[in-house]
């Protein structure tokens, strides 16, 4: 990964972020709104302390972790101040008859928390998003830190390599959001603008890669519907796709919208994909067959697991990775994946 | 109008759907602040519909709503969920949840999903 491929996947990731957050936070607070740029620390150390430099104390914290073994998460502080109005306006009170003090009701500190807990899964969707699979966040933690130099060690504590730092106006008091953003998450996102950038012949994957078994599967369009009509389906029923007939359809390989194509029907009668046009190679001619059952996707169009139904997908064009449409199913078999790369334009991809 | 259980780690969130429960003519006969507790209040309640929230300590509301389900295949819950828990929502609502209101909430939406629940 070079540095470069880091910063932007950086930059990206706190963007989207804190884009996600503002949005979550006008829907509580309406007039709430992100101030200046996303700053990006060097160091855990000093960027802790960059971090909360300036933030009026006490302050409300609302740590969230992530829980799927990578350390880091994202924090909310706001003071005092600002969490009585917002919790007033949440109460549906003015924020500006908020009594002034620097205790918190419960209610109030509840009110504060679940507004940081929507504003958090936001950042948790958004963070999705940009690595493109799902990240799952522990229940927020909430603190009032009442100095600077206890909300730096806060951050400090998390130990995460990269911090960003977002400046927001709520209640007319300034608060901030920390972004304390593992290593790992990182190596994803270059992975993720890998997928979207590199030029394929300048990359040839090592020869372990090649032997790894992946998915491979046809997506003939999407619809997005409320999980509780998709339920409620009945046999018979006729879902429309955002495709029109002559559209081309997708190729994907282990998640990544690997090419698009025509779809053609053997003489065996099992499908097949003709691919036109490869992602980042100007590439056609190759042929993949979707080894099925005559038109099995006439029965099965993609929509039992329809991706588009949860989270909008990261990369707009890649589905969650745990809900691949089951249109083709199978894996190509080592020396078939290393013909599934595609560097000669005449090659056939068996799946 | 129906007995309900409130579930949800935040007071204020238990407190904004009783009200508007009660503002809908239900009746709020318990409320529970994690999973495991409302596992516990439901087998001691009994209510006619369960809100249930899903991220929670202890137990999230997935965890919580498989086991009322164990307990009463027959239970009525409606999952509350922030945005971007879209997945666990559809996971929720295959173990058994009836219906599902995204935070923030609104009041009609909220009646709207326990009337469903009932009907």
């Amino acid at each position: 990964m070079s540095a470069d491929a880091g910063r932007v996947g950086l930059n990206s990731l706190g963007e989207s972020t804190a884009e996600a957050v503002e949005r979550a936070l006008q829907n509580v607070a309406p007039g709430a709104g992100r101030v200046g740029a996303v700053k990006a620390g060097n160091g855990t150390e000093q960027a802790a302390e960059q971090a909360v430099q300036g933030l009026a104390v006490p302050a409300v914290c609302a740590e969230v972790s992530y829980v799927d073994g990578v350390t880091g998460g994202n924090v909310f502080l706001l003071p005092v101040e600002g969490a009585r109005r917002l919790a007033a306006t949440m109460m549906g009170e003015s924020g500006a008859d908020a009594a002034e003090g620097t205790e918190l009701s419960e209610l109030e500190l509840s009110a504060v928390g679940e507004a940081m807990n929507q504003m958090m899964s936001a950042a948790a969707l958004a963070t999705s998003g940009v690595l493109g699979q799902e990240v799952e966040i522990a229940p927020p933690k909430l603190r009032v830190v009442t100095t600077e130099a206890e909300a730096a060690e806060m951050l400090r504590a998390s130990a995460a390599p990269h911090v960003l730092t977002t400046s927001f106006t709520v209640a007319d008091v300034s608060a901030r959001l920390v972004q304390l953003v593992p290593n790992a998450f990182v190596v994803r996102m270059d992975r993720a603008l890998d997928a979207q950038t590199t030029e394929y012949t300048s990359a040839p994957l090592g020869a372990a890669l090649r032997a790894v078994p992946v998915r491979v599967w046809a997506e003939l369009g999407r619809a997005r519907m409320p999980a509780g009509t998709s339920l409620d389906l009945p046999t018979g029923s006729v879902v429309e796709l955002d495709r029109e007939v002559e559209d081309p359809v997708d190729l994907y390989v282990d998640g990544l919208h690997f090419a698009s194509g025509r779809l053609r029907v053997a003489e065996d009668g099992s499908l097949q994909l003709e691919v036109e046009t490869v992602h980042g190679l100007q590439n056609a001619g190759a042929v993949a067959e979707l080894v099925a059952a005559p038109s099995p996707m006439a029965e099965e169009p993609a929509l039992a697991d329809e991706p588009a139904l949860e989270a909008e997908p990261a990369l707009e064009d890649e589905p969650a990775l745990e809900d691949e449409p089951e249109v083709a199913d199978a894996a190509i078999e080592p020396e078939e994946a290393a013909q599934a790369e595609p560097q000669s334009p005449t090659q056939n991809m068996e799946v | 109008m129906a007995r309900v259980l409130v579930v949800d780690d935040a007071a204020f969130m238990r407190k904004m759907v009783s009200d508007v429960l009660l503002g809908g003519g239900h009746e709020v006969v318990g409320e529970a602040g994690d999973g495991v507790e409302a596992v516990a209040r439901y087998q001691e309640l009994r209510p006619e519909v369960t809100t249930l929230d899903i991220t929670m300590p202890e137990k999230d509301g997935l965890s919580a709503l498989r086991e009322i389900i164990a307990l009463d295949p027959a239970a009525r819950v409606v999952m509350c969920s922030a945005l971007g828990q879209e997945s666990k929502v559809l996971e929720s609502i295959k173990a058994g949840a009836k219906d599902f209101v995204v935070k923030p909430f609104q009041a009609d939406r909220v009646l709207g999903a326990v009337e469903k629940a009932l009907s």
